[in-house]
């Protein structure tokens, strides 16, 4: 009898051994180091006001996503000379250096939040997102330090002044700050159709693309017409989320939620802002026609065919050096597209060619403002250094000499001023091995008080468009409202796992059976995943925070 | 050891347990390594199972985060897809199973049979490789050889004044592409084990047979493969183990992220990434682990009761 159960417990233990690997790895890197850090920084911080310990030299690791130089390139020994420079300032300024911390693009959202949650000070300094970056989950699970005032005040006084009070406010979840957010910083990243401009007025678009009416006839003329191009879309399969979310913006007055789940599923109403609305269950008419169209689009074979497993596709590269006539992202995007710089050969090979912008929303006059933490800077809970990491942040985004290296590189080498005061790039410049803002990736603190324009920037088109969103634009209406989703998570989690793979087949147009067919399916599983109660509980938060 | 020969058996209780341990002290330290690894590896992380009943914060550690029941738990059954799942994931392992070890016994036993030695080898090598690339690779190899647009397979068919055909909409087709590639690479790394056990036979039965006048065939069917019963028996309770846990990096690179194909090919490791992945959650993964391992643990017992009803010998305990 002894025997047997020491067999089943053996053999129990074999089984679990597999389950334990996955779970091994969470429980090694917690508690030990967060408590600590947490008290020192408080204790110091009321007492240091006036003279700040910088006498211990500390290396500050700012966590960026983003893919790091290759190891012995050139481009690596040209970021290194600059954070060299910029380190020699740093470490006289308050006696520290910075160390960049990479996430590569590749799953970097899941990679991501596995370097948070290890919290053992492998990263100071955090730059994150509340809409595409988990930023509210992870301060609630414990990964980002509480910035308290005082400690704000004395380590990081630029920036504590330069953020008014209300902006603070949106970086709070519980009272306590946990962000510094980018919200000195003039972008737009509401998404939409990059277009080839000239091919638009080919096609008879005079005017170019101002409807998905529009775009349908610009894409199809491009595919009977450009016969030499890969694809019109060499799309990889990600975007049917945006596609969606663009049809819905160009058809209703629907302003999502942000960071609840990646699918935009719930929000308000321009007209009634606080009432929670689902467009994918009501707007049915509209989401068929939407099926209809994409249907059509994929049958004519704009994308491939077998779009969902084309991982090899890079359509923006591709669009740079016209291979394909269609590019879909966002505002900040298609002001690199249509400028004609060394890498978008286009210009130079066609003097004619101009890059067009079909932003969503454009038929509705259905545009929300970027909201001021879809770039913020966070302190990591497990930095043995969070003083340090602050007046390392305070400095590169409010020193000059600082920002200017860390976002343009060396002076002279990768950046000149020319006469009127642009920023452009010397003679000697190669975009491939220079470019010091495509390695620092450094989104979470520009500074339109210290940032220079640059001069390849095709600035005629891009402030047209600017003041256009200007005058129609509306705040992101929910920058407070931080959902408490416990209760509700496997619904969520249920409610966008549905809604994404019913999603990809209809904005791909790949679906089989009719269009009403495949509506009416995904809502019927939406229902039975629970989206009717996500939705009244978000209603009842909204109605505690809002009424 | 000669001491303890004159000792009765008597003797040998009173000793006590540190007399034992003391005489099989060489078998013992033969163990260790295999004990140690056993209790860093699946004893020690052990308790961390307690992260599937809590809400895990980062700060306040496994231990230290609130209990909540079996609340991640419900993620699995509320999703509506946890008997779906659980089948896709169990008929895959079990063609897996059965077709794996009969193909791995069959090429062992062809092995077995083979006269050229030059030939033996470099077949056994290149039945090898394929265990070696990458899962990643793989799904490449699989996108490249079947997509609509460019694939090898449609190139061939059109050449040949065919129709094209369209695999990755089409979601019938894919079990048998995926037990075909699942069989392409591992029945070599599976056939050595019984191709091993195969050359542990006593080569003198074999001998006697041939005097006696038996064919290959007769040899195979009557000396070889009731030989090589204890080992099917024990590789199967083994692989039944793992029968509810699927093989996610052959299905999340070959299948990825079509969802025109989650009906035949979804399994619960590529759906518990997906719905997971949008709020990171490892208390929700553990729950689904720890899932699996209690289904494994009780099929294992079953299986084994079974083996054990029909012939003692063969169950593991």
């Amino acid at each position: 009898m002894k025997k047997k159960l020491l067999a089943a417990l053996l053999s129990v233990s074999m089984v679990i051994g597999l389950a334990a690997c996955g779970s091994s790895g969470s429980s090694a890197g917690t508690g030990s180091a967060p408590a600590s850090s947490g008290d020192e920084s408080g204790a110091s911080a009321n007492e240091a006001a006036a003279e700040i310990d910088t006498s211990e030299h500390v290396v500050i690791n700012y966590l960026t996503t983003g893919d790091p130089p290759e190891a012995g390139t050139e481009k690596e020994a040209n970021l290194n000379e600059m954070l060299g420079e910029l380190n020699k300032i740093l470490t006289e300024k308050c006696n520290a250096e910075i160390q960049i911390y990479y996430i590569p693009w590749t799953d970097y959202l899941s990679n991501y939040n596995l370097t948070l949650a290890r919290m053992d000070g492998s990263v100071d300094l955090i730059g994150t997102a509340s809409d595409w970056l988990d930023a509210w989950p992870n301060a609630k699970n414990g990964a980002f330090l509480e910035l308290s005032e005082d400690m704000l005040k004395t380590y990081a006084p630029k920036t504590w002044e330069s953020v008014p009070a209300d902006h603070w406010e949106l970086c709070k979840y519980n009272g306590e700050i946990y962000l510094m957010p980018e919200d000195n910083f003039a972008q737009w990243t509401n998404h939409g159709w990059i277009y080839r401009l000239d091919w638009a007025k080919e096609a008879g678009l005079e005017n170019g693309v101002h409807s998905w009416e529009d775009m349908s006839k610009y894409v199809l003329w491009v595919k009977e017409n450009k016969k030499d191009l890969k694809y019109v879309w060499d799309s990889d399969g990600t975007e049917y989320a945006q596609m969606s979310n663009g049809w819905i913006a160009s058809h209703t007055d629907f302003v999502a939620i942000d960071g609840i789940c990646s699918g935009a599923l719930w929000g308000g109403t321009k007209s009634d802002l606080y009432k929670v609305t689902t467009p994918v269950m009501t707007e049915t008419e509209s989401l068929v026609e939407y099926a209809k169209l994409m249907k059509e689009w994929s049958q004519a074979g704009i994308w491939p065919t077998d779009v969902l497993n084309n991982t090899s596709g890079s359509n923006r590269d591709e669009f740079r050096v016209g291979q394909v006539g269609v590019e879909q992202h966002h505002t900040q995007t298609w002001t690199d597209l249509c400028s004609a710089t060394a890498q978008n050969t286009i210009y130079k090979d066609d003097p004619k060619a101009e890059t067009g912008f079909f932003y969503f929303g454009e038929e509705t006059k259905n545009v929300v403002a970027l909201s001021i933490t879809h770039g913020a800077m966070a302190v990591s809970a497990g930095s043995a250094n969070p003083e340090r990491a602050l007046m390392v942040y305070d400095l590169i985004r409010n020193d000059k000499d600082c920002y200017m290296l860390f976002n343009y590189g060396i002076e002279g080498k990768s950046w000149e001023l020319d006469e009127n005061g642009l920023r452009k790039t010397p003679d000697s410049y190669n975009p491939d091995t220079e470019n010091i803002n495509g390695m620092t990736n450094y989104w979470w603190g520009r500074n339109d008080d210290l940032e220079v324009k640059d001069a390849t920037r095709n600035w005629d088109a891009i402030d047209k468009l600017y003041a256009e969103y200007d005058k129609i634009k509306i705040d992101y209406p929910y920058g407070q409202f931080v959902p408490e989703v416990d209760s509700i998570q496997a619904k969520i989690d249920n409610c966008n796992e549905q809604y994404t793979n019913y999603m990809k087949q209809i904005s791909y147009g790949i679906y089989n059976g009719s269009a009403e067919d495949i509506v009416a399916e995904m809502q019927a599983a939406l229902k039975s995943a629970g989206i009717d109660d996500v939705t009244a509980e978000l209603q009842k938060q909204f109605d505690e925070l809002y009424k | 050891m000669s001491k303890n020969k004159k000792t009765s058996s008597e003797g040998i209780k009173k000793r006590g347990i540190l007399e034992t341990i003391w005489r099989y002290r060489v078998l013992e330290l033969m163990c260790l390594p295999a004990v140690l690894f056993f209790f860093m590896f699946s004893y020690m992380p052990m308790p961390g199972i307690y992260v599937a009943f809590v809400k895990y914060n980062y700060r306040k550690g496994i231990f230290g985060s609130k209990f909540i029941g079996l609340d991640n738990f419900k993620f699995l059954a509320e999703s509506g897809k946890l008997f779906d799942l659980t089948k896709n994931t169990i008929l895959y392992n079990l063609a897996f199973i059965i077709l794996g070890n009969f193909l791995a016994i069959l090429v062992a036993i062809l092995l077995n049979e083979m006269r050229s030695k030059m030939f033996k080898k470099v077949s056994q090598t290149l039945m090898f490789l394929p265990y070696f690339i990458s899962q990643v690779l793989v799904g490449l190899l699989v996108y490249s050889l079947l997509n609509y647009d460019t694939g090898f397979i449609n190139e061939i068919l059109v050449a040949l004044g065919k129709a094209k055909w369209q695999p990755y909409s089409n979601p019938s087709v894919w079990p048998v592409i995926i037990v075909l590639i699942h069989l392409w690479q591992q029945t070599g790394y599976n056939s050595v084990v019984y191709f091993a056990a195969i050359c542990g036979i006593d080569a003198e039965i074999i001998e006697a047979a041939k005097v006696d006048g038996a064919n290959a065939f007769q040899r195979i069917r009557y000396i070889i493969l009731p030989s090589l019963k204890p080992t099917i028996v024990i590789l199967l309770l083994f692989a039944l183990g793992g029968i509810v846990r699927g093989n996610f990096g052959l299905f999340w690179n070959v299948i990825g992220s079509n969802s025109v194909l989650y009906p035949t090919t979804d399994i619960i490791e590529t759906f518990v990434y997906r719905a997971t992945m949008s709020d990171f959650n490892f208390s929700t993964a553990s729950a689904v682990g720890f899932y699996q391992s209690l289904v494994g643990f009780v099929i294992v017992m079953l299986a084994n009761l079974a083996v054990k009803k029909i012939d003692p010998d063969y169950s593991l305990f």
